[in-house]
């Protein structure tokens, strides 16, 4: 009887194992297709109504998270604290929606979309994912309101990824943090071009691998997307869109590698509303 | 354990809900720069609380459904889960759980077996980008949290699947004790 039953273990234990190995060369490259759509467009109004519920906890959260981080800080930002714990008295998370919503607002206006084709759908994070290696977000804007493949997402402060799929009501963002996210940019005011890669595992890193030029980059500048076009490709995301700041740029490091560091403007680890850009020139 | 429909039904709730709030709470808060994975640990507790197959079965669903919501390669959640869910059970299986520590014990080291689980899928399945180390302290904190997170979770799940449990304290009190010799 014991003997069956441990047969019967590992048999099933076999079967999950090869099951999973089957799905992962199956969907790996492609689209999984129906069956992923299926279960995201089931589960998509729960997430929502989720997201919506575990708000008020999540401000919790980061409440103390920043409390925590601000208490090694100098005397200037203990004086800002004090300043945020009021707010959030007197209604910080009404405060922060509507200053998310102003940037966003100053953003369609900017130079970056204003001569651009792009009509920017605004929508709220309902989801992320938990590991640091696939770093992406699922939004509760989707086909039905326009948004498609490979539309680029903003949100008030820059750059924040790339739409990576759609369903009717959601769509999941693969974010500039991602391992496979690769952005052509520029550095202003020295002009030099190159990609913006993530630096796996630490959202408030970007390396950005940039083509040989005899110009040298300095900490502060700032970086935007590029927004190429040459022989019938164009670029995913508009010109002029804000991505970081160069954090560290020595030379040596620019001679022999090619490549400075920069953080996101976008604080990626706490996303809340972004805006996809649809409707882009290059369709 | 005894897995009648209802037991499954409220099988099926645990791993729905554990996903939904692992997704819309736990991966968008961090503390110290790092959120807590809660998936290992419920994946664990089940293990330790209903066996190597049930561990293992929880662990492989959980993945699927975690990667079907993320639109990622499917399958690659499920393989890590479905191991830390199968070890779980098997170190149920063999030893007796007689401390209240031993559970979260066992939620962390299992927690660092997934993250490092995940990192090997990846790279089996190809980085394209330069990795940090901070990679490391990721994972490390992760284990932590978990260890922390899984009292309530344990606790609150043995709960819940109270009535499917097979108590072996109370097997064991209630049998006589063996005497070699006697006829």
């Amino acid at each position: 009887m014991y003997r069956k039953q441990v047969r019967r273990r590992r048999a099933v234990l076999t079967l999950l194992v090869i099951g999973s190995f089957l799905l992962l060369t199956i969907t790996y490259g492609h689209s999984s297709g129906g069956v992923q759509r299926g279960v995201s467009t089931i589960f998509s109004p729960l997430q929502t109504v989720a997201d919506r519920a575990l708000k008020p906890a999540r401000d919790l959260v980061d409440w103390f998270d920043k409390t925590f981080d601000a208490r090694g800080e100098n005397s200037r930002l203990k004086a800002e604290l004090v300043t945020v714990r009021r707010q959030a008295v007197a209604g910080q998370e009404a405060l922060q929606e509507n200053a998310q919503l102003r940037k966003l607002v100053e953003l369609d206006r900017g130079p970056a979309l204003a001569e651009s084709a792009y009509k920017p759908v605004t929508g709220r994070v309902i989801a992320r994912s938990p590991t640091v290696w696939n770093s992406t977000v699922t939004v509760d804007v989707g086909s039905g309101d326009g948004v498609k493949v490979d539309d680029p997402v903003v949100s008030g402060d820059g750059l924040v990824g790339l739409v990576a799929s759609t369903e009717g009501g959601s769509a999941q963002v693969t974010l500039i943090t991602d391992h496979a996210s690769a952005v052509s940019a520029k550095v202003v005011p020295p002009g030099v071009q190159g990609v913006i890669k993530p630096d796996v595992g630490d959202p408030e890193d970007l390396i950005l691998d940039f083509i040989n030029s005899s110009k040298a980059v300095h900490g502060g500048q700032a970086v935007v997307t590029s927004g190429w076009r040459a022989q019938g490709l164009a670029s995913l995301f508009p010109p002029g869109l804000p991505i970081g700041e160069v954090t560290s740029a020595s030379i040596v490091e620019q001679e022999a590698s090619q490549q400075v560091h920069l953080r996101p403007y976008a604080d990626m680890a706490n996303l809340d509303l972004v805006q996809v850009l649809t409707g882009g020139s290059r369709r | 354990m005894i897995v009648t429909p209802k037991i499954f039904a409220r099988l099926v709730a645990i791993v729905i809900l554990a996903v939904l709030l692992q997704l819309s709470f736990f991966s968008r808060v961090e503390f110290l720069h790092t959120s807590a994975d809660v998936l290992p640990a419920v994946v664990v507790s089940l293990g330790l609380l209903g066996g190597s197959l049930t561990g293992a079965v929880a662990g492989f669903s959980v993945g699927f459904l975690v990667d079907c919501l993320l639109v990622a390669p499917l399958g690659g959640s499920s393989l890590v889960l479905l191991g830390a869910g199968y070890l779980a059970g098997l170190f149920r299986e063999r030893f007796d759980i007689h401390s209240a520590l031993v559970p979260p014990l066992v939620c962390m080291g299992l927690t660092l077996f997934a993250e490092l689980g995940f990192a090997a899928v990846q790279v089996m399945l190809g980085v394209d980008a330069p990795v940090s180390v901070l990679i490391v302290r990721d994972m490390l904190l992760k284990s932590i949290y978990a260890f922390f997170l899984a009292w309530p979770i344990y606790f609150g799940l043995r709960r819940v699947l109270r009535p499917a449990l097979v108590e072996e304290s109370r097997v064991a009190r209630r049998r006589q004790p063996t005497v070699l010799g006697r006829t």
